[in-house]
C-alpha cells in the first residue's frame, strides 16, 4: 500500500553563501495527500523549484517513482505535474490555447484529454476567454489543469488556495481527495496557512527556516484527543470566570464577551451544572477541536505564521 | 521528431498570436506601398526609352549634357548613356523586379524586427514568468531552447519573404513586370551588364550577415540576462553604431577581429576591404567564430542557470 511516490533525500539549496535549504528528507506514498506548510520565506518554494528540476540541487536528491530528478530528469518529470508559485499563464491566449501549448509539450495527449481537466475543474465556460482575463482563482484552477494534463503520478501545488474564495478551495479539496483517492495520485500542497489545506491533508509536514522540523498525521488519534476548545455565551461573565477558577481550577478567558476555556469534552456537563447551580444564565456552548495549527504555533512561534 | 515539430510550433504560435507581431508587418506593408507612390510620382522610370528610337533619345540627352558641362567636369549619366549605346542595351524599364532589388534596405527594419523577437522569445518567458510551467516538461533545456532559436530564424525567414513577396505585388501593380531580366549597374564608376536575379540574391544575402549575427546576439542577452529590453537596446545600439566603431578602432591592429568589420561581405566584392589584410575567408572564420560563441554562451546560461524566483 506506501508505495513511494516521491522521496526527498536530505536535500540542500544554497543561493550565494546562504543556505536556503538545510537538509530536508520525507517521502511521500501513492494516493496521499502531503501538507508543505510553513511560513513566508521558509523555503516551500524553493523545495518545490528543486522539485520539478528549475532549481538544481546543491547536495542531496529527489526521485519521483525512482527516478533522480539529477541524472534522469526526463523520467522524473514525465511522473509530475505542478504549479509553482503563481499560475502564470500565457495573458494573451485563451485558458484553452494555454492548454493545448502545455498538451503538445508532452506526446500521447488527447483533444479528449484537455477537454476532461477542462471540466474537472469547472473551466468549460471563460475556457476561450483571454487568461489576462482571469481572476486568480481562474487562473489557479487552469494552473490545476495544466498540471493535470498527462496525469501524473505526482502532483505539486504551490500555494494553491491563494486568491480562493472559501467556496473555492472547498472545490479544489475535492477533487484533490479524489485524486488521491480514485487515481492513487501523490499530492503536495504547499501553504503558509495551515487552516487551508489542514482538511484536505492525509499528513503535515512544517517547514521553517529551510528545515523540516516536523511532521504529523492530520488523522491520528493523538490529535483527535487534544484539548478541546468550548465556548460558552454566559452571563455574568467575570462571575463565571471567578467560579470556574475557584469550583474547578480552571483558567479561562473572555473573548468578544464569550468565555473561553481548554478542556476536555467530559468536563461539559459538570461545568454547566455549576455554573447553573450559581445563578448563571448558560445561553450557548460550543465545541472546536483544537486544530492542528494550535499545536503548531509552538513549533514555528504564533507571529510568523500568518 | 514530430515532437520536436510541436515546439516548433508552439513557439511560432506565440510570436503570431501577438499583435505587436502584426504591427511589425502593417508598418513593413505601408512603407512599401508609400515607396511604390512615391517612386510612381516622382521616381525616374526609364519611360522615355520605352520606344523604338531609344538611341535617338540616349543620343539626344548626351547632346544636351555636353552643352551644359564645364571642361573637365564628368557626368555620370553621361558614363552611364553611352554604355548603353557602346553595348547597344537599350534602357530597362523600371519595374516589379527593380523595385525589389532597391527595397533591399527595409532588411534592416527585418533585422530590427528579428532582433525584437530574439529578445523576447526567452526573456519575455520570465517576464510573464511562463518559464516555470515551460520548463518543467519532460524535455530537455536544450530542445526547448533550440526550438526557441529556430522559431527566431523562421520569423526572419518568413519576414523577409514577406519584404520579397509584398514589394513584388505592389511593384507588379504600380509598375508592371519587366520580362527582361538584364541590367546595367553602376561598380565603383564604371558600368556593367548583370541579371538582376543574381543582384537581388546578392543584395538581400548580404543583409542576411548582420540579421543573423545581431539576432543570434539578442537571443543570447535575452538567455543571460532574462531580459528583453536590455537585449534590444544593446543590439540595436551595436547595428548601429558597428561601423563607427570599426572606424573609431581601425588603428589597433585587432581591429579587423570586431564582428562589425566582418559583416559586410559586399566589401570583397570590388576593391579593399576597410582594414587591410581582411579576406573573405578571413571573414567568414571570424563571423564563425562569434557566432558559435553567442550560441554557447547563450546555451549554457539557458540550461545550466536555476530558474529562481526574485
Ligand atoms: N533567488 C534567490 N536568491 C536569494 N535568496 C532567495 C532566492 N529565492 C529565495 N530566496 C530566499 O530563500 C528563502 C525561501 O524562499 P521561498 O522558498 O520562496 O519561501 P516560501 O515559498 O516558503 O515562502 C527566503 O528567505 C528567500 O528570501
Ligand atoms: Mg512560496
Amino acid at each position: 500500500m506506501a508505495e513511494p511516490a516521491m522521496q526527498l533525500l536530505d536535500v540542500k539549496k544554497n543561493i550565494g553563501n546562504k543556505q536556503i535549504i538545510k537538509g530536508i528528507s520525507f517521502t511521500i506514498n501513492r494516493g496521499e495527500v502531503f501538507g508543505f506548510i510553513g511560513p513566508n520565506g521558509a523555503g516551500k518554494t524553493t523545495t518545490i523549484r528543486m522539485m520539478v528540476g528549475l532549481m538544481n540541487l546543491s547536495d542531496g536528491d529527489i526521485r519521483i517513482m525512482g527516478n533522480s530528478i539529477k541524472s534522469d530528469y526526463k523520467q522524473a518529470a514525465r511522473e509530475v505535474g505542478a504549479i509553482v508559485e503563481n499560475p502564470e499563464m500565457y495573458p494573451f491566449m485563451s485558458g484553452k490555447q494555454n492548454l493545448l501549448h502545455y498538451a503538445r509539450m508532452i506526446p500521447g495527449i488527447t483533444k479528449e484529454r484537455v477537454n476532461e481537466v477542462i471540466s474537472l475543474v469547472g473551466l468549460e465556460k471563460p475556457i476561450n476567454d483571454k487568461v489576462g482575463k482571469y481572476s486568480l482563482g481562474m487562473r489557479q484552477r487552469l494552473g490545476i489543469a495544466q498540471a493535470l494534463l498527462h496525469k501524473p503520478s505526482v502532483l505539486i501545488l504551490d500555494e494553491p488556495t491563494n486568491g480562493l474564495d472559501p467556496a473555492g478551495i472547498r472545490e479544489i479539496r475535492t477533487y484533490i481527495r479524489s485524486l488521491a483517492e480514485k487515481d492513487n495520485v501523490a499530492i503536495i500542497i504547499s501553504s503558509h496557512l495551515l487552516s487551508e489545506v489542514e482538511q484536505m491533508c492525509d499528513r503535515i509536514g512544517i517547514i521553517k527556516n529551510g528545515e523540516l522540523i516536523a511532521t504529523q498525521n492530520v488523522h491520528d488519534t493523538s490529535v483527535e484527543k487534544q484539548v478541546n476548545q468550548i465556548l460558552m455565551e454566559v452571563t455574568p461573565v467575570k462571575k463565571a470566570v471567578e467560579l470556574l477558577k475557584t469550583q474547578h481550577d480552571i483558567e479561562s478567558t473572555v473573548n468578544n464577551g464569550a468565555l473561553v476555556i481548554q478542556n476536555d469534552k467530559e468536563s461539559i456537563p459538570q461545568l454547566i451544572k455549576t455554573l447553573v447551580e450559581h445563578d448563571i444564565s448558560v445561553y450557548q456552548v460550543s465545541v472546536t477541536k483544537a486544530s492542528l495549527e494550535d499545536k503548531f504555533f509552538d513549533l514555528i512561534g504564533e507571529n510568523t505564521i500568518e | 521528431m514530430s515532437n520536436f515539430f510541436k515546439l516548433l510550433y508552439n513557439e511560432q504560435f506565440k510570436i503570431y498570436i501577438r499583435k505587436s507581431t502584426w504591427v511589425m508587418y502593417l508598418l513593413l506593408a505601408g512603407i512599401i506601398i508609400t515607396l511604390a507612390v512615391v517612386t510612381n510620382s516622382y521616381g525616374d522610370l526609364n519611360e522615355k526609352y520605352q520606344q523604338d528610337n531609344w538611341r535617338d533619345v540616349l543620343q539626344e540627352e548626351n547632346n544636351e549634357i555636353n552643352e551644359h558641362l564645364q571642361e573637365n567636369e564628368q557626368s555620370g549619366q553621361l558614363t552611364k548613356n553611352n554604355f548603353y549605346l557602346e553595348n547597344d542595351i537599350q534602357p530597362r524599364a523600371y519595374d516589379a523586379w527593380q523595385f525589389v532589388m532597391e527595397n533591399v534596405f527595409l532588411l534592416s527594419l527585418v533585422t530590427l524586427f528579428t532582433i525584437i523577437v530574439a529578445a523576447g522569445i526567452i526573456a519575455n518567458e520570465f517576464r510573464w514568468g511562463t518559464i516555470k510551467l515551460l520548463l518543467i516538461r519532460p524535455l530537455s533545456r536544450t530542445k526547448i531552447l533550440l526550438s526557441k532559436y529556430i522559431s527566431v530564424l523562421i520569423f526572419a525567414f518568413l519576414t523577409l519573404l514577406f519584404v520579397l513577396l509584398i514589394s513584388l505585388i505592389v511593384g507588379a501593380l504600380f509598375f508592371g513586370v519587366n520580362g527582361d531580366a538584364s541590367f546595367v549597374q553602376n561598380q565603383l564608376g564604371s558600368y556593367a551588364h548583370v541579371s538582376i536575379y543574381g543582384e537581388i540574391l546578392k543584395g538581400y544575402g548580404y543583409q542576411l550577415v548582420t540579421l543573423l549575427m545581431m539576432a543570434t546576439f539578442a537571443f543570447m542577452i535575452s538567455s543571460a540576462f532574462r531580459q528583453s529590453s536590455l537585449a534590444i537596446g544593446i543590439a540595436i545600439f551595436l547595428m548601429f553604431a558597428g561601423n563607427s566603431i570599426v572606424a573609431f578602432f581601425a588603428d589597433h591592429s585587432w581591429a579587423k577581429f570586431i564582428l562589425f568589420a566582418n559583416t559586410n561581405l559586399e566589401q570583397y566584392e570590388f576593391g579593399e576591404p576597410i582594414i587591410e589584410g581582411m579576406s573573405v575567408g578571413f571573414s567568414i572564420t571570424v563571423l564563425a567564430v562569434y557566432y558559435i560563441i553567442f550560441l554557447v554562451v547563450t546555451w549554457l546560461f539557458f540550461t545550466k542557470r536555476d530558474v529562481a524566483g526574485q
